[in-house]
C-alpha cells in the first residue's frame, strides 16, 4: 500500500474557497478531469449540513502494459461524497474509484477547513491510500508505484489548477460587487 | 462550466449548476438552507442516469452505494476528525 499526505494553504477565506471548489473544473492545469456530475445533493435536516455525491470522468493515457493487466481504456470513473458545513467551516470530500475496483483501491480524503493560526485563509489538507490487490499478483507493486506517481502528478497539477481557479473567482466576485455598487448608486 | 457524462446532458447541467453556485454563496453559506434548484435538478438527473446506464456504469453506482450508501447513515455516528 501507498500512503499520501499534503497539507497546503489557499490565501483566500474558507467560504470562498469552498464556493470555488464547485467551479475547480474545467481548468487548463488539468485536462484529465473530462467531466463532473452531481448524482445526489440533499441538506441534512438536523444538521444543516450539505451533502453531495458527484461521478468525475477522467481521462487520462496510461501505460499500454497497466492497460493490458486490467483490461481497461483511458476513461476512468471516481465516486466523490462530500459533507460543507458552514458552521464549523469544514468541507471534507472522500473519494474512490468505481471502475477497476476489483484491482485496486485509491482511496482519497480532502478536508478544507479555515486556517487555525489565519482565519481569513484556508487549509488544505490531502490523503490518500493506494493499494493493489491479489488479482494483480506479482504486478501489484508496478500497479502501484505507477498509481503513487500518477497521483501525486494529480495532486500536484489540481493545486495549480485550483488556485488559478480561485485567482478568477476574486477577479468576478470583486466586478460583480463593483458593479452591484454602481446600479444601486445611478 | 465543466461538462456532464452524457453529452446531450451537458447543458441541463450548466443551467442547474448555475442556479446551484449562486444559491450556494447567497443562501446557504449565509445560513438559508432553504433548497431552490430542485426543478433543474431532476431534469438533469434523468438524464445522466440514462447516460449511466448507456455506459454500464450504473451497476458499479449501486455496488458502490451497497457498501457505501448515499446519504451516508446519521452524522452522529460518525466521528468528526
Amino acid at each position: 500500500m501507498k500512503l499520501f499526505k499534503s497539507v497546503h494553504m489557499y490565501d483566500y477565506p474558507w467560504s470562498l474557497v469552498s464556493a470555488a471548489n464547485w467551479q475547480k473544473y474545467p481548468n487548463e492545469h488539468c485536462p484529465h478531469v473530462y467531466a463532473v456530475d452531481v448524482l445526489d445533493r440533499r441538506v441534512e435536516p438536523d444538521t444543516g449540513v450539505l451533502i453531495t455525491e458527484r461521478l468525475i470522468t477522467v481521462k487520462q493515457n496510461v501505460p499500454t502494459i497497466i492497460l493490458k493487466l486490467m483490461g481497461t481504456g483511458h476513461t476512468q470513473y471516481v465516486r466523490e461524497i462530500s459533507r460543507i458545513d458552514p458552521k464549523s467551516k469544514t468541507l471534507t470530500m472522500d473519494s474512490i474509484n468505481l471502475t477497476l475496483s476489483s484491482y485496486m483501491s485509491v482511496a482519497e480524503t480532502i478536508e478544507y477547513t479555515e486556517h487555525p493560526s489565519a482565519p481569513g485563509k484556508t487549509q488544505f489538507t490531502q490523503q490518500a491510500a493506494i493499494s493493489a490487490g491479489t488479482k494483480l499478483s506479482r504486478w501489484a507493486s508496478l500497479v502501484e508505484d505507477f498509481s503513487a506517481k500518477r497521483f501525486q502528478q494529480n495532486a500536484d497539477i489540481g493545486r495549480e489548477g485550483f488556485n488559478q481557479v480561485l485567482q478568477r473567482f476574486v477577479v468576478r466576485a470583486e466586478a460583480s460587487a463593483a458593479h452591484q455598487a454602481q446600479a444601486a448608486s445611478s | 462550466m465543466s461538462s456532464s457524462i452524457g453529452s446531450e446532458c451537458t447543458d441541463l447541467k450548466q443551467k442547474y449548476d448555475t442556479c446551484f453556485n449562486k444559491w450556494y454563496s447567497e443562501k446557504f453559506l449565509k445560513g438559508d438552507t432553504t433548497p431552490e434548484c430542485e426543478d433543474l435538478f431532476k431534469d438533469y438527473k434523468a438524464c445522466v442516469m440514462v447516460a449511466l446506464k448507456e455506459k454500464q456504469i450504473d451497476t458499479l453506482l449501486a455496488d458502490a452505494r451497497k457498501e457505501s450508501p448515499f446519504p451516508p447513515p446519521s452524522s452522529s455516528s460518525n466521528s468528526e476528525a
